[in-house]
C-alpha cells in the first residue's frame, strides 16, 4: 500500500522537470481541473450572478439551460450542467437567448390596428379592451360554427394548452405548421417503426452516413448530437460521411462530402442497400426476426435498384456507392441520420424510408453505436379534459392527403382562398407562415390582407414579424425566459422531464400564453355557465405546472415541480466531469445508456391476460403490446404489429408503394441545359425567422449570398458579390452571389433568416427609428455596422405537397440563374399569386385523388383507385 | 522548471510552482458552431464590432474535394507578450501566477501600440457605446476569462464549447487535462516565429488558416464585401 | 460575405500618418536651424525655422493627443510611476517633451540673442530632433511581427523624409535667397535621393519576402494604396523632384519651389501608404 500512497505534491516533485514524466504520467492521477459551469460571476465586480434553471427555446432542440441574473436582468445562459443531453453547453443561438426578452422591439402591451392591415399603424390599448373586443369575435364565430376559429402555431411548446384552448371552443380547425418543417421525414418513419425520428449513437459508433441533415449546425438535435459527433469522431475513431447538395459546416467536417444531385438520396440509398444485398453483407437475423419482410422478399425487391442506375440519377459514380455500402455495412457499430435533405422533396416520404432501410437491413438498430429509438418522457395533463370539436375540420384533416398525419399546413391558404372552409377569427402563434412558408409574401401576405377570407386576425406575439404585422390585434406574449412551461424532448439516450421558468415578472404588460388564453375563457364564460371556465381552473401558470407534474411517478418522490425550479430537469443521471466534459456516475465512471429496448422481456404481469396470435403478435384489451420471438415474449417496436414494417400496408391502400422505392421528381427530368435547382437551407447561428434582431446572431450572419459552384459561375460570369438573377415558374428575385467550390454545380442555394422587411428595426435595418411598443433601447445598436440584411428567397419558391407525407418541396425549385441586367436591384423579389395557385393546382396532381399518382406508380397498377378508399385522419407535430 | 523547457519556443510553462494556464484548442473536434464567439460577448457585454475571440473559418480544395477548416481564436496569453512590451504606461501586463495578460482600465490612454504590437489581431478599442458596461473608449482584450478561473470555473467560450474543442487548465500541473493533450497530440502555436510563446495550442491545425499571409483565412473578394461596409460604418 | 466574418480595424488611422508628416517638418526645421550656426548661407531660416518647428512641434503634439482615445490621460505618459521603458512610445514621449523644452529655450536665446547659449541649445535641440524621426521610425521596427514595418532601415527612411520635407520647406521659406536656396537644393536632393534608395531596398526585400510580405507588396502596389505609394510617393513625391533639382529648371527658384512641393507630397504620401499598407495583411488574419 505504502508506495502507491504519493500525494499529489510529491508527485510535482518527481516529475517537474522532465517533459517525459508529462507524457507518461497524467493518466494516473488527476489534476484539480476548473468546473465546467453552474456558476457566474461579473468580471467587473466579481459579485456572483443568480442563478436560474430554464429550458432553452431560441430553437426546438430544448436545452436544459440556467440563466443567469444581475440587477434583474438576464446578462448571462449557461447550459445546465445537470442536463444529461445538454451536458452544461448551448449553442450560439442559446447564448444569446436574452435578447428575445430585451430586444427594444418586443411588443410590451396589447395593440389594436387602426390603419389598413399592414399599414403599420396602431394603437394601445389595455389589456380588458382587448379581451373584451376578442372574446366578442369568438362568440360571433361559435354561434356560426366553432371550426370557424382557427388556430395556427409553429412553435408549439405550451405542453397542451393550446390544444386545450380549442377543445374548450370545440374547434378542431388547428393547424400546426409541421409540413414545411420536416414532416415527410416522420411519415417516412413512423408505419416502419413508430417513432418520428431517430437517437443516432454517434458517440459510440464507427460509422456514419449522414444524409442530408446539417447537424452540426442545425437539425434536431443541434447541441446534444454534435456533442456525440465530435467525440465518436476524435475519441472514438469514427468515420463520417455526409450527402449534401452543398457544402454545410457538417459535410465540411466530415471525412468525405458527397455532393448529390437534390432530391435524388432515395436512389442512392436504395443502391447503397443494392450492394448491401447483393454482396450478402446484411445482417438476416435481425430482418427475418424484427421485420415484416424476409431476407428473400428484401433482395428480390432491391434487385434492380443498382449503382449504376442511382449514379445516373445522383450523380454519385457507381463505385463510391459500392464502396461505402461496403464500409457501412461491415463497420460495426454503424449508424445512419437523415433531416430535411431527402425529405423535403415531392416524394420525401419514400426518400426518407429509403435511407432508413439502411441501419435496419445491417441490423444496427437499437445497439450500442446504432439506430436507436428517441428516448422521451410524457406528463399527464390537468383535469378536467375539454371535450374537443364535434366535426372534423379540411384544413386539419385535408382529405387528399390520408397519410399526411401532420398535416398540409403550407397549402392553407389555396383551400380558404377556394371556400373550403370559412374562418372568422384566426389565430396564430409563434408562427410566421407570410415569412417561413413558400410564396411567402406572395401568398400568405395576399391571405392575410384579405379581410373577406380573414375577417378577424388575432396574434399572439412577443415580436412585430411579418405575420403579426398583419394583424387586427396583437396579444403581447412572453418570449421563453418569461413563462411556465413543461418539457421533455428525445435528445440524447436518456430520458428526461424539464420546465421553463420564468426568470424575472414579465416585461412591460406582457402575459405567457396560458395565462392570456386563460383570460380570454373567463371573458368568454365569466361566470362558468357555458361550461368553459372549469377546464382552466389554475390559480397561476405555476399552479398549471404543478397539476403536470407533482403526480409524475419518481419525481414526485423526488419532490415534484419544487425539484425542478431547483435543477430544471429530473433525473440527475450523475455529475459533470471537469476533465472529460462527460456525465460520470458516483464510480467516477461515464454513465451507460440502455440499448436494445425492442428486446425488453414483457414481465408475468404484463403476459396476463395476454393473447398470441400466429404470426407472434402480444395483444392485450385489444392493443398490441409485444412480439413473441424465438421463444421468448419482447417488447418490440411501437407499431401496430410490433415489428419493423419495412411493408407499410397502409400505403398500398392509398396506391402507393408499400416498400422502399424512389420517385424522381418529372420536373427535373425535363430540366434544361441552363436551369438548375434553387435549394434553401439554415445556418448554425440562426432561428429560422426570429433571430434576425438578435444583435449577437445578426452581427455574425445578416445576409444570404447565393452560393453558386465557381464552374457554373465562370459559365455564368459572375464574381463573389455580383448581382445575379434568379427566377423561378412564379416569381424572380435579386440577389448577390457568393462563389464556392462547396457546392453541386447544377444547384443555386439560399439561406433562410435573412431579408426581413418587417421584425423590428434590427432585422429590417430601419435603425434610424426609435422603439415603438415600450421596449427600451439597447446603446449597443450603435455600433451595428453592417447594412446588408440579405434577400428572403420564400416568395419566389411555389408549393409542393408530398402527396404521402404532405411536407413542402422546399428544395426541389427549377429556376433559371442569370447575371442582373441593368433595371435589376438587390433587394428585389416579386411572386405572382396567380402562378402560385396554378403550381398549387399541379401539385395537387400527385395527391393519391390525382390524376398524375397513377402515372407515378405504374407499379401498382392493380390498385383500386381513390374510390376503393375512406379518408382519414393523423395528427402532432414538432 | 528546467531551463530546456523555459527556452523552447513551445513549451514554455510559466514559473516553476506558479500555475500557468493554458487552452488547447483541438481543431478536430470544432464545428464551427460560434458558441464560444457568443458566449464570450455575453459574459462581457463586449459590443458589436469588436471580439474577444472568433472562428473564423475556410473552404479549401476543388469541387468535389473541398473541406472547411475552423480555426477558433483569441488572445495567445503569451509568455513574452509583445503588447506588454509596447505598452507605455504598464495597462497591459501580465500575471505571472497563471499567466494571464491583462488590461487596465482606468490607466490605459488607448495609444493603441498594444494593438499594433500584438501579432494576432487580439486586442481591439472598445467603442463608446455599450449595453450596461461602464468601460468603453479603451483597449479590450480576451482576460483567459480571469474572473472565472480565479474563482474555480473555466473560462466561458470554453464552457459552452459544443464540440469540446477548447480546453482549459494549468499546464504547469503535469496531471491537467491540457498538459496531457499537449504531450500526447503534435501541437501547433500561432506564428511561432514571432517569440511570444503563445499559450494557445492548437491540435490539427490546418496549414492553410495557422499560416500568415496571403489568404489568411478568406479568400479577399469574399472579405472585402463585409469590409467595406465596415470601414464604412464602424466608428471605434 | 454570408456568414462568418470577423474585422479587424487597423490598430493606427491616418491620422498618426499626419503626426509623423507634421513631426518630421518639425524635426527637418529644426535641424537647419542649427545648421544655420555652420552654414552661412542658411543663415536667413535660422529663426523662421526655428519658429515654425515650434509651433508644428505644438501642432503634433495635439495631433498626437487627439488621436489617443482618452486623450486627458496623456499624462499618464509621463507618470513616472506607470512609464514602461521597454515601450518607443514611452521613450517617444520623453523625446517629444525634451525636444520641446529644449526648443523653447532655444528660442528664447534666438530672441535674447544670446550667441553661445543659441549655439549650444540649437545642437541639444537639434540632436533631440534627430530622435524624433528616429523614434517614430522605431515605433513602426520595433513591430517585427509587421511586413515593412519590420525592416531596420525605417527610421532611417524617417530621418531622411525628415531631412527632404524639412529641407522642403526650409526652401519655401527661403525664397528671396538664393545662395539659401543653392545649399537646401543640396540637401533637398541628397535627402530625396537617399528617400529613393531605402525604398528600393524596401520594395526588393518586400517583395523577396515571405508570403504576408508578398501581400504587403501588392497592397502597397495596386488598387488605391498602389496610387498614393507609388504614384504620389514614388513617381510624383521622390523620383520627379530628384530629376527636377537635376535639371537646370531645378536650379531656378520656380524649379526648387515645384520640387520642394513635390517632396512634401510625396512625404506625406510615402508616411501615409509605410504606415496604412503594412497594416492590411494582419486585418485579414
Ligand atoms: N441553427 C438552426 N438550427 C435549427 C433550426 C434553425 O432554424 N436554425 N431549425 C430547427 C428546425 S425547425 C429544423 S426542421 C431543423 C432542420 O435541420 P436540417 O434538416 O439539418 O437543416 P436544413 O438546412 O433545413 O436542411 C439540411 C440540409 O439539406 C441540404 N439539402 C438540400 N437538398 C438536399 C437533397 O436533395 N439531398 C441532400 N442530401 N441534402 C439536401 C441542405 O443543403 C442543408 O444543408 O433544424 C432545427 N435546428
Ligand atoms: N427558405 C426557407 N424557409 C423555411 C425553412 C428553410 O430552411 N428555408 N425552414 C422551414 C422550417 S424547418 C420551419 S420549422 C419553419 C418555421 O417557421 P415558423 O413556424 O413560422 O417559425 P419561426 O420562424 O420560428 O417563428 C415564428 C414567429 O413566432 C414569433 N415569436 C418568436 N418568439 C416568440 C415568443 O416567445 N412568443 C410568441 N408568442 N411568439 C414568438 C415571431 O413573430 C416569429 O416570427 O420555417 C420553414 N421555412
Ligand atoms: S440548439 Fe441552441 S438554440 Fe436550440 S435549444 Fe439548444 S442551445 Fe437553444
Ligand atoms: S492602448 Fe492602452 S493598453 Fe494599449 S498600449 Fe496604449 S495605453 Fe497601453
Ligand atoms: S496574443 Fe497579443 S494581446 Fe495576447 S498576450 Fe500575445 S501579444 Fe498580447
Ligand atoms: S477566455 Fe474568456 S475572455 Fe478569453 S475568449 Fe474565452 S471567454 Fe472570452
Ligand atoms: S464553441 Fe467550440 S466547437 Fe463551437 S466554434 Fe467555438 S471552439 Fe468550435
Ligand atoms: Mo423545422
Amino acid at each position: 500500500m505504502s508506495d502507491t500512497k504519493f500525494t499529489r505534491r510529491t508527485f510535482l516533485k518527481v516529475s517537474a522537470g522532465t517533459t517525459a514524466a508529462a507524457a507518461a504520467a497524467p493518466r494516473l492521477l488527476q489534476a484539480m481541473e476548473n468546473e465546467l459551469g453552474g456558476k457566474d460571476v461579473n468580471p467587473v465586480t466579481l459579485a456572483e450572478r443568480k442563478a436560474i434553471p430554464i429550458n432553452c427555446h431560441v430553437c426546438n432542440i430544448q436545452d436544459g439551460a440556467i440563466a443567469f441574473v444581475e440587477n434583474g436582468r438576464v446578462v448571462k445562459l449557461e447550459g445546465n450542467p445537470e442536463h444529461v443531453s445538454t451536458r452544461g453547453r448551448l449553442c450560439a443561438k442559446g447564448n444569446s437567448g436574452m435578447w428575445y426578452s430585451y430586444d427594444p422591439d418586443r411588443i410590451l402591451y396589447p395593440l389594436k390596428r387602426v390603419g389598413a392591415r399592414g399599414e403599420g399603424k396602431w394603437k394601445r390599448i389595455t389589456w380588458d379592451e382587448a379581451l373584451a373586443e376578442v372574446a366578442k369575435k369568438l362568440d360571433a364565430a361559435l354561434k356560426e360554427d366553432p371550426n370557424t376559429i382557427m388556430m395556427k402555431y409553429g412553435r408549439n411548446r405550451t405542453g397542451g394548452t393550446l390544444d386545450r384552448f380549442m377543445k374548450t371552443l370545440g374547434s378542431a380547425t388547428v393547424v400546426n405548421h409541421t409540413s414545411v418543417c420536416e414532416s415527410s421525414k416522420k411519415i417516412g418513419m413512423e408505419p416502419t417503426w413508430g417513432p418520428d425520428i431517430e437517437t443516432p449513437d454517434f458517440a459510440n459508433t464507427k460509422y456514419v452516413l449522414n444524409i442530408g441533415s446539417n447537424i452540426l449546425e442545425a437539425a434536431y438535435f443541434h447541441n446534444p448530437l454534435s456533442q456525440r459527433i465530435t467525440e465518436g469522431r476524435v475519441d472514438n475513431q469514427m468515420k463520417i460521411v455526409t450527402f449534401d447538395v452543398r457544402l454545410s459546416n457538417t459535410a465540411g467536417f466530415s471525412d468525405e462530402w458527397i455532393p448529390v444531385f437534390p432530391g435524388t438520396d432515395g436512389a442512392v440509398a436504395l443502391a447503397l442497400g443494392h450492394v448491401i444485398l447483393r454482396e450478402d453483407l446484411q445482417d438476416s437475423e435481425f430482418i427475418n426476426t424484427w421485420t415484416n419482410v424476409t431476407v428473400d422478399e428484401l433482395k428480390a425487391h432491391y434487385k434492380d435498384f443498382t449503382p449504376e442506375w442511382a449514379a445516373k440519377i445522383s450523380g454519385v459514380p457507381a463505385a463510391t456507392i459500392e464502396r461505402i455500402a461496403r464500409e457501412f455495412a461491415l463497420a460495426k457499430p454503424a449508424t445512419l441520420f437523415t433531416y430535411r435533405g431527402p425529405a423535403k422533396h415531392l416524394y420525401g416520404s419514400y426518400n426518407e424510408k429509403a435511407c432508413m432501410m439502411l441501419p435496419i437491413m445491417t441490423g444496427n438498430i437499437e445497439t450500442r453505436g446504432g439506430y436507436c429509438l428517441p428516448r422521451g418522457m410524457g406528463w399527464p395533463q390537468p383535469g378536467p379534459t375539454p371535450p374537443g370539436a364535434k366535426h372534423a375540420s379540411y384544413l386539419s384533416t385535408p382529405p387528399d392527403y390520408p397519410l399526411a398525419g401532420h398535416k398540409v399546413s403550407h397549402l392553407v391558404p389555396f383551400w380558404i382562398a377556394e371556400g373550403k372552409q370559412k374562418i372568422n377569427v384566426y389565430f396564430t402563434y409563434q408562427d410566421n407562415a407570410v415569412y417561413t412558408n413558400p410564396g411567402a409574401q406572395a401568398v400568405w401576405g395576399k391571405l392575410f390582407r384579405d379581410e373577406k377570407l380573414l375577417p378577424y386576425i388575432v396574434s399572439m406575439s412577443s415580436h412585430m414579424g411579418e405575420e403579426t404585422a398583419l394583424a387586427d390585434i396583437i396579444l403581447p406574449d412572453c418570449p421563453y425566459l418569461e413563462r411556465w412551461e413543461p418539457e421533455s424532448m428525445p435528445n440524447s439516450l436518456w430520458p428526461w422531464l424539464g420546465i421553463r421558468q420564468p426568470v424575472h415578472a414579465s416585461l412591460g404588460e406582457s402575459r405567457e400564453n396560458r395565462i392570456l388564453l386563460r383570460d380570454l375563457v373567463h371573458k368568454l364564460d365569466p361566470d362558468g355557465k357555458r361550461g368553459m371556465k372549469q377546464y382552466w381552473n389554475f390559480k397561476d401558470a405555476e399552479d398549471y405546472m404543478r397539476q403536470h407534474f407533482d403526480n409524475v411517478p419518481g419525481l414526485k418522490e423526488a419532490g415534484g415541480l419544487d425539484f425542478l425550479k431547483k435543477h430544471g430537469v429530473w433525473p440527475i443521471y450523475g455529475k459533470l466531469d471537469p476533465k472529460t466534459g462527460k456525465v460520470t456516475d458516483k464510480t467516477g465512471r461515464e454513465i451507460k445508456a440502455e440499448y436494445g429496448l425492442h428486446k425488453k422481456e414483457l414481465g408475468t404481469a404484463d403476459m396476463a391476460g395476454a393473447v398470441v396470435d400466429k404470426s407472434g403478435v402480444i395483444s392485450k384489451n385489444g392493443k398490441a403490446i409485444g412480439i413473441k420471438r424465438n421463444g421468448r415474449n419482447y417488447a418490440g417496436f411501437p407499431t401496430g404489429n410490433r415489428l419493423i414494417n419495412v411493408r407499410v400496408d397502409e400505403w398500398a391502400q392509398y396506391g402507393f408503394n408499400p416498400m422502399p422505392t424512389f420517385k424522381r421528381i418529372p420536373w427535373h427530368e425535363t430540366m434544361k441545359e441552363d436551369e438548375m435547382i434553387l435549394t434553401t437551407f439554415k445556418l448554425n447561428v440562426h432561428k429560422q425567422s426570429r433571430t434576425a434582431a438578435v444583435k449577437w446572431l445578426a452581427e455574425i450572419a445578416h445576409s444570404n449570398p447565393a452560393w453558386i459552384n465557381a464552374q457554373t459561375a465562370k459559365r455564368l460570369g459572375v464574381k463573389t458579390g455580383d448581382l445575379v438573377r434568379v427566377e423561378s415558374k412564379v416569381g424572380h428575385l435579386v440577389t448577390k452571389a457568393y462563389v464556392t467550390e462547396g457546392i453541386q454545380p447544377k444547384v443555386i442555394a439560399i439561406a433562410t433568416a435573412f431579408g426581413h422587411w418587417e421584425y423590428g428595426r434590427l432585422a429590417s435595418l430601419r435603425l434610424k427609428d426609435k422603439p415603438a411598443f415600450g421596449g427600451q433601447e439597447d446603446p449597443d445598436l450603435n455600433n451595428v455596422w453592417w447594412d446588408d440584411k440579405g434577400v428572403h428567397p420564400n416568395a419566389i419558391i411555389p408549393v409542393v405537397a408530398d402527396p404521402i407525407g404532405g411536407s413542402q418541396g422546399w428544395m426541389d425549385t427549377v429556376v433559371k440563374v442569370t447575371r442582373a441586367g441593368p433595371n435589376d436591384k438587390y433587394g428585389d423579389i416579386q411572386g405572382n399569386w396567380e402562378k402560385h395557385v396554378e403550381a398549387y393546382k399541379e401539385t395537387m396532381r400527385y395527391a393519391y385523388t390525382g390524376d398524375m399518382h397513377r402515372k407515378m406508380h405504374p407499379e401498382m397498377a392493380s390498385w383500386a383507385g381513390p374510390a376503393s378508399v375512406k379518408p382519414k385522419s393523423g395528427g402532432g407535430g414538432h | 522548471m528546467s531551463e530546456e523547457l523555459r527556452t523552447s519556443p513551445i513549451e514554455t510553462r510559466g514559473l516553476a510552482g506558479k500555475k500557468r494556464y493554458a487552452m488547447v484548442v483541438d481543431t478536430r473536434r470544432c464545428i464551427g458552431c460560434m458558441a464560444c464567439q457568443v458566449a464570450c460577448k455575453a459574459e462581457y457585454d463586449t459590443p458589436l464590432g469588436v471580439n474577444r475571440t472568433w472562428v473564423p473559418y475556410k473552404v479549401v480544395g476543388t469541387y468535389p474535394n473541398v473541406k472547411k477548416h475552423f480555426l477558433p481564436r483569441l488572445c495567445n496569453h503569451c509568455d513574452d507578450p509583445p503588447c506588454v512590451r509596447a505598452c507605455p504606461v504598464e495597462a497591459t501586463y501580465k500575471v505571472e501566477d497563471g499567466g494571464f495578460v491583462l488590461q487596465r482600465y482606468e490607466r490605459c490612454i488607448g495609444c493603441r501600440s498594444c494593438m499594433a504590437a500584438c501579432p494576432y489581431n487580439a486586442r481591439f478599442m472598445l467603442p463608446a457605446h455599450r449595453t450596461y458596461t461602464a468601460i468603453t473608449s479603451v483597449v479590450d482584450k480576451c482576460t483567459f476569462c480571469f474572473h472565472r478561473v480565479t474563482q474555480g470555473l473555466v473560462p466561458a467560450c470554453v464552457q459552452t464549447c459544443i464540440g469540446r474543442s477548447r480546453v482549459f487548465g494549468d499546464i504547469n500541473d503535469p496531471t491537467s487535462e491540457v498538459s496531457y493533450l499537449v504531450a500526447t497530440n503534435a501541437t501547433q502555436v500561432l506564428r511561432p516565429e514571432q517569440g511570444t510563446k503563445p499559450h494557445v495550442f492548437y491540435i490539427a491545425g490546418d496549414r492553410s488558416q495557422m499560416e500568415f499571409g496571403r489568404d489568411a483565412y478568406q479568400r479577399r473578394e469574399v472579405m472585402d464585401q463585409e469590409r467595406r461596409m465596415f470601414e464604412r460604418n464602424f466608428k471605434a | 460575405m454570408g456568414d462568418y466574418v470577423v474585422f479587424h480595424d487597423v490598430s493606427w488611422h491616418a491620422s498618426y500618418a499626419v503626426y509623423f508628416f507634421v513631426v518630421g517638418i518639425c524635426a527637418g526645421l529644426s535641424f537647419f536651424s542649427f545648421l544655420s550656426w555652420h552654414k552661412p548661407s542658411l543663415r536667413p531660416v535660422r529663426e523662421k525655422s526655428a519658429y515654425l518647428s515650434f509651433a508644428l512641434l505644438a501642432v503634433a503634439g495635439l495631433l498626437l493627443i487627439s488621436d489617443l482615445s482618452q486623450p486627458l490621460r496623456f499624462l499618464n505618459v509621463l507618470n513616472p510611476a506607470y512609464l514602461n521603458f521597454t515601450s518607443p512610445l514611452a521613450w517617444g514621449s520623453l523625446n517629444i517633451v525634451t525636444f520641446g523644452l529644449a526648443s523653447a529655450a532655444y528660442l528664447f536665446m534666438l530672441r535674447k540673442g544670446d550667441e553661445k547659449w543659441g549655439r549650444t541649445l540649437a545642437w541639444v535641440t537639434a540632436l533631440l530632433a534627430l530622435g524624433l524621426p528616429i523614434y517614430t521610425g522605431y515605433d513602426l521596427t520595433a513591430h517585427q511581427s509587421r511586413p515593412v514595418w519590420n525592416t531596420p532601415v525605417i527610421p532611417v527612411l524617417f530621418v531622411a523624409l525628415a531631412v527632404a520635407s524639412g529641407s522642403a520647406v526650409a526652401s519655401l521659406l527661403a525664397m528671396g535667397n538664393e545662395a539659401a536656396r543653392n545649399m537646401l537644393r543640396l540637401y533637398l536632393l541628397w535627402s530625396t535621393a537617399a528617400v529613393a534608395v531605402i525604398l528600393v531596398s524596401i520594395l526588393g526585400t518586400t517583395n523577396y519576402g515571405g508570403s504576408a510580405e508578398e501581400l504587403t507588396f501588392i497592397v502597397l502596389t495596386t488598387r488605391t494604396m498602389g496610387a498614393i505609394f507609388i504614384g504620389l510617393g514614388i513617381v510624383a513625391g521622390t523620383a520627379a523632384p530628384i530629376a527636377m533639382l537635376l535639371a537646370p529648371f531645378g536650379r531656378r527658384q520656380a524649379g526648387l519651389m515645384f520640387a520642394a512641393l513635390l517632396v512634401l507630397v510625396g512625404s506625406a504620401a510615402l508616411r501615409y501608404a509605410l504606415l496604412m499598407g503594412p497594416q492590411y495583411v494582419q486585418t485579414l488574419y
